[in-house]
């Protein structure tokens, strides 16, 4: 899976279970002040990710998780591993 | 179509509780009766929890108050007065979080339960030390997490608890739980008496928790105003704070909560700067102006105040009547 492909994938997941638009999904979106997720919906979003790609991400790994920017580089790093 | 891994009946779900000499919780934990002291920061000092441990039960030290200094002085002193297992239930939004961990380490304890939030890297790191390590929650996803991580048993806590809670009630969050892990579920949320706690057994629940239940007892420590807001409360008296803020908590309803609730919408800050201490204040002094009387909804089904010893045989031989253990297991 290519960059563009990992970012898209999260793309559609975020919209998807946030219900946002297209265009509120920015790498420099915060999750809790700009998308209004809470810590348990990045838990969600991050199982949906393990389902759908087969990484496997630690509890660890989520704390510093600030912005939509963070969460594709965690992916994008898993998924190179 | 029910969405869970399998179909469980009742006499399943009974086989998981009882005997207790089978029971996973009790095994884990080395404890007669698979019940649990709910971690209460303030409340759930060390008489109250020596008291639960020498009834059979599992006793919690709520640090969520405390710095290292002052819990290790606690544990000290519930070891004077019990020599059952307890545990200390520590809280991860804690500012003392990491203090507290290195007085857990040095004191040698046993159990560890993790609450309020992500844990990262703690889980594994008591694991690594031999911890018996309990976590909080409140979703199905975080559960799956933590037992991959290591977790021994996983506490539901639905959205009928008192103090910090999450958004899913017992009756969803039990089966669903129960289902997606294969650790021991304990319920936590709303349970009061034998029948409550026979419910939550009958969705999964292999050992149960109670935090008000305990605070309306001869031994808990805290202001008698609290204890008879606890008795005087309905179903409904109940409300949360704290949504705005980004950190529900269930609290009594009086005029201090009722102002948080406004303030939080207009002034997010200075409803911060009101709540801090208001628990202490409900706990040490009664106070009802300004403290925040952290109960479940089980409050409004809470009559009387009796002794540790007595809550704990009354609700377990309660649950063996209702759920006519006896009639069950006649055969085997």
């Amino acid at each position: 899976m290519n960059d563009s492909e990992i970012f898209e994938k999260i793309k559609t997941i975020f919209v998807e279970k946030l219900d946002l638009d297209d265009d509120e999904f920015k790498l420099e979106a915060s999750l809790r002040d700009d998308l209004g997720a809470s810590s348990l919906e990045l838990v969600d979003l991050v199982m949906e990710f393990e389902k759908q790609t087969g990484i496997n991400i630690e509890l660890e790994e989520l704390n510093g998780i600030d912005t939509v920017g963070d969460v594709v580089d965690l992916v994008k790093g898993k998924i190179k591993k | 179509m029910c969405k869970g891994a399998s179909f469980r009946n009742v006499r399943g779900c009974l086989n998981d509780y009882f005997p207790y000499s089978e029971n996973r919780v009790c095994n884990i934990l080395g404890i007669k009766y698979p019940i649990v002291e709910g971690g209460m920061a303030w409340a759930g000092e060390s008489t109250l929890a020596a008291a639960v441990s020498n009834s059979g039960a599992l006793g919690t030290l709520g640090a969520g108050s405390l710095d290292g200094e002052q819990l290790r002085k606690e544990i000290a002193v519930i070891r004077k007065l019990t020599d059952k297992p307890f545990a200390i239930n520590l809280l991860v939004i804690s500012p003392y979080f990491e203090e507290c961990l290195k007085v857990i380490f040095e004191e040698k304890i046993d159990n560890v339960i993790l609450g309020g939030g992500n844990p990262g890297s703690t889980l594994k790191w008591l694991k690594d030390e031999g911890k018996t390590v309990l976590c909080v929650v409140s979703s199905d996803n975080l559960a799956k997490m933590l037992e991959r991580e290591g977790a021994d048993i996983i506490i539901a806590e639905g959205s009928e608890s008192g103090g910090h809670i999450g958004n899913v009630s017992s009756l969803v969050l039990i089966p669903s739980i129960k289902e997606s892990i294969s650790i021991p579920v304990i319920s936590a949320g709303g349970i009061s008496d034998g029948k409550t706690a026979a419910a939550t057994i009958i969705l999964g629940a292999e050992g149960i928790q109670m935090g008000t239940r305990f605070l309306a007892s001869n031994e808990a420590k805290i202001h008698e105003n609290y204890k008879n807001m606890i008795l005087k409360s309905g179903i409904c008296d109940t409300i949360v704070t704290g949504r705005a803020l980004g950190h529900p908590v269930r609290v009594i309803k009086n005029r201090f909560s009722k102002r948080i609730l406004n303030l939080e919408l207009i002034d997010k800050l200075a409803a911060e700067k009101e709540l801090i201490g208001s628990l202490g204040k409900a706990v040490a002094s009664g106070d009802r102006k300004n403290g925040s009387f952290m109960a479940g909804q089980s409050a409004g089904r809470i009559e009387d105040i009796l002794s540790v010893e007595e809550i704990i045989s009354t609700i377990s031989k309660d649950i063996e009547k209702i759920l006519n253990i006896d009639e069950v297991f006649k055969d085997e």
